[in-house]
């Protein structure tokens, strides 16, 4: 089982190192982070924290779209293009290959995540500012919030179109994102409301818990400029970044366990 | 011969089981019904090389997805090699070839089979050893470092072939495995199925070429409209009433009936003086189809027709017998006979319906 999930992971990989659009998005990253430097030349003192700010919001924005990006285009190629009837016709459960197609994005993502880390470190380094352990965690935050949002789109595309997908997968990221911001909106709201969105919201990945800059759930203010969450939160945000991987995967299977290939 | 929806009791060691096969669609907007599949049933023995032919969509494809686990079916059942549909353990015995097969592109035959290989659970040294030994069957050695998209259609099917005989599948499935190949080709791949069934596999493929199920298998079926129309052994399945009689004679023309052809024309052999007409209504009387090439004639005489009599007045017109033959039915003939059937019988239901 390991031995086939792998196969089509490392497939996989080869499959994603080939789409030039993912090297656009590397240009893109370090396009942002030479932004950052003039961004912080502006600045007074400050040229550190913005160095930070822009680095680890490219991480998460173009992680997550690059994400979404292959969750939706490779396994749904692999059915328009029937690449699949070869795969699936020899002993390979389909669940193993859902998530043989998702090791293999994840490898992609981490090497992307792991690339826009390093552009930023070379900013900071560049800029004179310290690489503190705020930054390592935010980075790992991030690498999670980028694999859940792949296991997003891995769910739509497995009975969806790219399309559709794509804006279903989108929606989710940005809701999940401003979960604490619709739940402080939906509390003067009608009681109908309220419910809906706590429905709503119970149902969509919690990655706002990676995006830990500003005021987390205790309601304790911190900042990856300043004080920043410990290494238990880290941990706890992972393996609850995990569990939604987990849950997704399983249903991503079962509906792709029903279709036909046609 | 064995006709639809007939069970096979006879049949004792199946490789292929196949009882009821449905399938229906529905259109993605008007959801209407469509009935890809209604009601197949055949079985295929081990060790047997069947063919499975169809015109256009007629659902052999839909019959073999079926049996590979691609496509579920609406009802009915099947078994491989004694496994249920979708079973794990079945897979693990059989080789697959797509129809018009898409591949992983920026992989190389080698990189396909290896693939196909970790799929299959081989250990690495047996992987290389059967990849190296399977492309080189296929004769796509000297290609073998290209990446498939720079192969053509016909080398694209054969690097399929070797994929799909990573395992050395006790059942063999292909699905239009001449399509695309040349003749040499096809006669290649035809070699290669009869080599598997010297090995004792059993080998299941569709096609339309019907001089290839004719040449290699031992059991072919006839599918129209979702619909098995015939099934058995090609022999048992045509039918061995004279069908009419074929004759070429030489025509008694002066200068070999060759007419100096027009100055440009590229096939002389062709333009011939006509033939009189006495002679033309001594040797066409009684004949379904006539051909003529220079001064040779080839006719079809219908059954039934006095040979001896066609013969005496051919000679009193002057004309030499060349060839007699009887006209038994091909398989072509039993296709066309049987497809037109289902044609008739779906317009029948289409007019039936209110």
């Amino acid at each position: 089982m390991i031995g086939r999930i792998w196969a089509i992971a490392l497939n996989t990989f080869r499959e994603a190192a080939r789409i030039r659009v993912l090297y656009g998005i590397l240009v893109l990253v370090v396009g942002s982070n030479l932004l950052a430097i003039l961004l912080g030349q502006l600045s007074r003192h400050e040229a550190g924290r913005v160095a930070r700010d822009v680095g680890l919001a490219g991480i998460s924005l173009f992680g997550s779209l690059t994400a979404i990006f292959l969750g939706v285009f490779l396994l749904y190629t692999e059915v328009a293009r029937r690449t699949i009837h070869a795969i699936v016709t020899k002993p390979i459960s389909r669940w193993e290959f859902v998530v043989g197609k998702y090791l293999g994005m994840a490898l992609v993502l981490t090497v992307l995540v792991g690339v826009f880390a390093l552009a930023m470190v070379g900013m900071l380094v560049a800029q004179g500012a310290g690489v503190g352990s705020g930054v390592v965690k935010a980075v790992v935050l991030s690498w999670f919030e980028v694999l859940t949002v792949a296991a997003i789109a891995i769910l739509f595309s497995s009975f969806s179109t790219p399309f559709l997908s794509g804006i279903f997968a989108l929606a989710m990221w940005v809701i999940g994102r401003l979960t604490p911001d619709l739940e402080a909106a939906s509390r003067s709201a009608a009681p109908w409301i309220r419910a809906t969105t706590k429905i709503a919201l119970e149902i969509v990945p919690d990655v706002h818990l990676f995006a830990v800059s500003g005021r987390t759930l205790d309601g304790s203010a911190v900042s990856v400029n300043g004080e920043f969450v410990r290494w238990s939160y880290v941990g706890l945000a992972s393996v609850h970044g995990l569990g939604w991987i987990v849950a997704l995967l399983a249903l991503a299977a079962v509906l792709f366990h029903r279709r036909d290939f046609v | 011969m064995r006709s639809r929806g007939v069970s096979f009791p006879g049949l004792a060691d199946l490789a292929i089981d196949v009882h009821d096969l449905k399938k229906t669609y529905r259109t993605p907007f008007t959801r209407k019904k469509v009935e890809a599949l209604r009601g197949v049933t055949f079985g295929v023995e081990r060790g047997h090389i069947f063919g499975f032919v169809g015109p256009n969509g007629a659902g052999k494809t839909t019959t073999i997805r079926t049996l590979m686990g691609l496509i579920r079916p609406s009802s009915g059942s099947a078994t491989l090699l004694g496994h249920p549909l979708a079973s794990l353990d079945a897979r693990k015995k059989i080789g697959f070839l797509p129809e018009s097969p898409y591949f992983y592109d920026y992989l190389d035959v080698g990189e396909l089979c290896d693939l196909a290989g970790r799929l299959f659970g081989l250990a690495p040294a047996v992987r290389k050893q059967r990849a190296d030994a399977l492309i080189e069957k296929v004769g796509l050695g000297p290609a073998r470092g290209q990446s498939l998209k720079k192969l053509s259609k016909g080398m694209l099917q054969r690097a399929g072939l070797a994929q799909a005989l990573m395992n050395d599948p006790e059942l063999v499935v292909l699905d239009e495995p001449m399509s695309g190949l040349d003749p040499i080709g096809r006669k290649e791949v035809r070699d290669l199925i009869l080599e598997l069934r010297d090995q004792g596999k059993t080998v299941f493929f569709s096609t339309h070429i019907l001089s290839d199920v004719e040449a290699i298998t031992d059991r072919v079926a006839i599918i129209a409209r979702g619909q098995l129309q015939a099934h058995g052994k090609p022999a048992e399945l045509v039918s061995h009433h004279l069908q009419g009689v074929e004759v070429t004679v030489k025509l008694p023309l002066p200068g070999g009936g060759a007419a100096t052809p027009p100055p440009g024309l590229k096939t002389p052999e062709l333009h011939a003086s006509p033939v009189p007409a006495s002679i033309d209504a001594a040797l066409t009387r009684g004949a379904t189809r006539v051909r003529r090439v220079g001064d040779e004639l080839s006719l079809t005489l219908a059954a039934g027709t006095d040979v001896d009599a066609w013969i005496a007045r051919a000679h009193a017109a002057g004309a030499k017998v060349l060839q007699i033959a009887p006209r038994h039915e091909t398989l072509e003939d039993l296709f066309v006979r049987q497809v037109a059937g289902a044609d008739r019988s779906a317009a029948g239901e289409d007019h039936a319906e209110p």
